[in-house]
């Protein structure tokens, strides 16, 4: 059941394409000297170009003229875009020229070298090839390919001012800070010593001084000095693996017990205190 | 308040010395005067001045190289100072006057506090 359409497609267009189909009649072209004398006209044959570029010289001027009609009944057309177009093979630089076509389907393109029209594009040695677009909303496109046509070359395009900022520039080298090295093994271990004394300085310190800790294994001050342990325990495990956010979180949740510990042994010792003076 | 003595200290070692220098008589006064526990303080005092001069001279005369590290240090022990400085003045009893609205109870749990909080941002720089 898929196939009918899809094969009606081709056949409604092969329908289609006969009915409207544009074709070139008369094309001419015709150059001609400055002084007026003719150089050379001929008339372009049907379905493919002109054998031999046609040479333009510097002040030498060329005329185009052809007749848009409908193929088969040869009624003459207006189509809506006409084109001439000038293409460089070996630059891939291309030109295109609208050209005017008059109700009755004639139209006529001069071009004068000593005036170029600025749709022409850049050309060196190889001849430009022209040819003619014909666009029409009913009918189908046509391009014919006209002639060749080898014109005087164009000077050197001129450099933009900014180009030389687009071009690429020296590769740079980058200069890195040495990695920084890691002392001997005996100097860290000497001043491992060194940061690691003063410990032993405390404890011997505090061994001299022996302050009286009278209730320090009170269920009070015991529990709230675990909690303390708790959080600098916490932290020391925040050292090793925790995250952020837990140690924030768990940090949260230890301080809750921690404050009420504190709040009761803080207000024990302050009573017992307030007490004895 | 006793007269400096402008000889200095007596070499001999076997006599006591009959007019003390104005740094022993201030030593043997605080030995006398103050409170064990503030002298437990004291001592911990002692030692994180030890621990920070030891941190610094290794940055100064070997290499700076985990400067995270030593800054996170020193900075601990500098704090942890300053910390326990303002809980020691606090907690004096002939400072009671100075501090009628904070209690010694209240000097220390401010102390637990920024403690923690202290270490929690050394161990945050340690790396």
């Amino acid at each position: 059941m898929l196939h009918l359409p899809s094969l009606s497609l081709p056949l409604l267009a092969a329908v289609a394409a006969q009915a409207a189909q544009l074709a070139l009649q008369a094309p001419r072209v015709t150059v001609a000297a400055v002084d007026g004398s003719q150089l050379l006209s001929e008339q372009i044959p049907l379905g493919h170009a002109l054998p031999a570029p046609v040479a333009l010289g510097p002040k030498d001027s060329l005329k185009l003229t052809f007749q848009v009609v409908q193929s088969g009944s040869q009624e003459p057309v207006q189509p809506h875009q006409t084109f001439i177009h000038f293409y460089d093979e070996t630059t891939g630089e291309e030109g295109v020229q609208p050209v005017k076509v008059n109700a009755n389907g004639k139209a006529k393109f001069e071009l004068n070298m000593a005036r170029p029209p600025s749709s022409l594009p850049p050309t060196g040695d190889t001849p430009l090839k022209v040819s003619l677009f014909l666009g029409s909303f009913v009918h189908d496109p046509a391009k014919y390919d006209l002639f060749d046509l080898a014109i005087p070359g164009s000077a050197p395009v001129a450099q933009h001012p900014e180009a030389e900022l687009f071009r690429p520039r020296a590769a740079i080298y980058h200069t890195f800070r040495p990695e920084p090295k890691i002392p001997p093994v005996a100097i860290s271990g000497i001043f491992t010593c060194a940061v690691l004394a003063p410990w032993l300085a405390l404890l011997g310190l505090w061994a001299a001084v022996r302050p009286t800790v009278p209730h320090l294994f009170s269920p009070n001050i015991l529990s709230f000095s675990m909690s303390l342990a708790g959080m600098e325990g916490l932290l020391l495990w925040y050292w090793f693996e925790l995250r952020l956010g837990q140690v924030l979180l768990y940090g949260a949740l230890m301080a809750i017990p921690t404050f009420f510990t504190g709040k009761s042994a803080l207000a024990s010792i302050a009573a017992r205190r307030l007490g004895q003076k | 308040m006793t007269r400096r003595d402008p000889t200095g200290p007596p070499a001999r070692a076997s006599s006591q010395a009959a007019t003390p220098t104005a740094v022993q008589s201030l030593w043997k006064a605080y030995i006398d005067t103050t409170p064990a526990r503030l002298k437990f303080i004291d001592a911990f005092l002692a030692f994180l001045v030890l621990s920070g001069v030891a941190q610094f001279v290794y940055c100064i005369l070997v290499s700076s190289f985990p400067f995270n590290a030593f800054l996170a240090g020193f900075a601990s022990s500098v704090g942890q100072f300053v910390l326990t400085a303002s809980l020691r003045i606090q907690v004096n009893p002939e400072n009671r006057t100075l501090y009628k609205t904070v209690s010694p109870e209240r000097a220390f749990a401010d102390f637990a506090i920024g403690s923690v909080v202290l270490h929690f941002f050394v161990f945050n720089f340690l790396g």
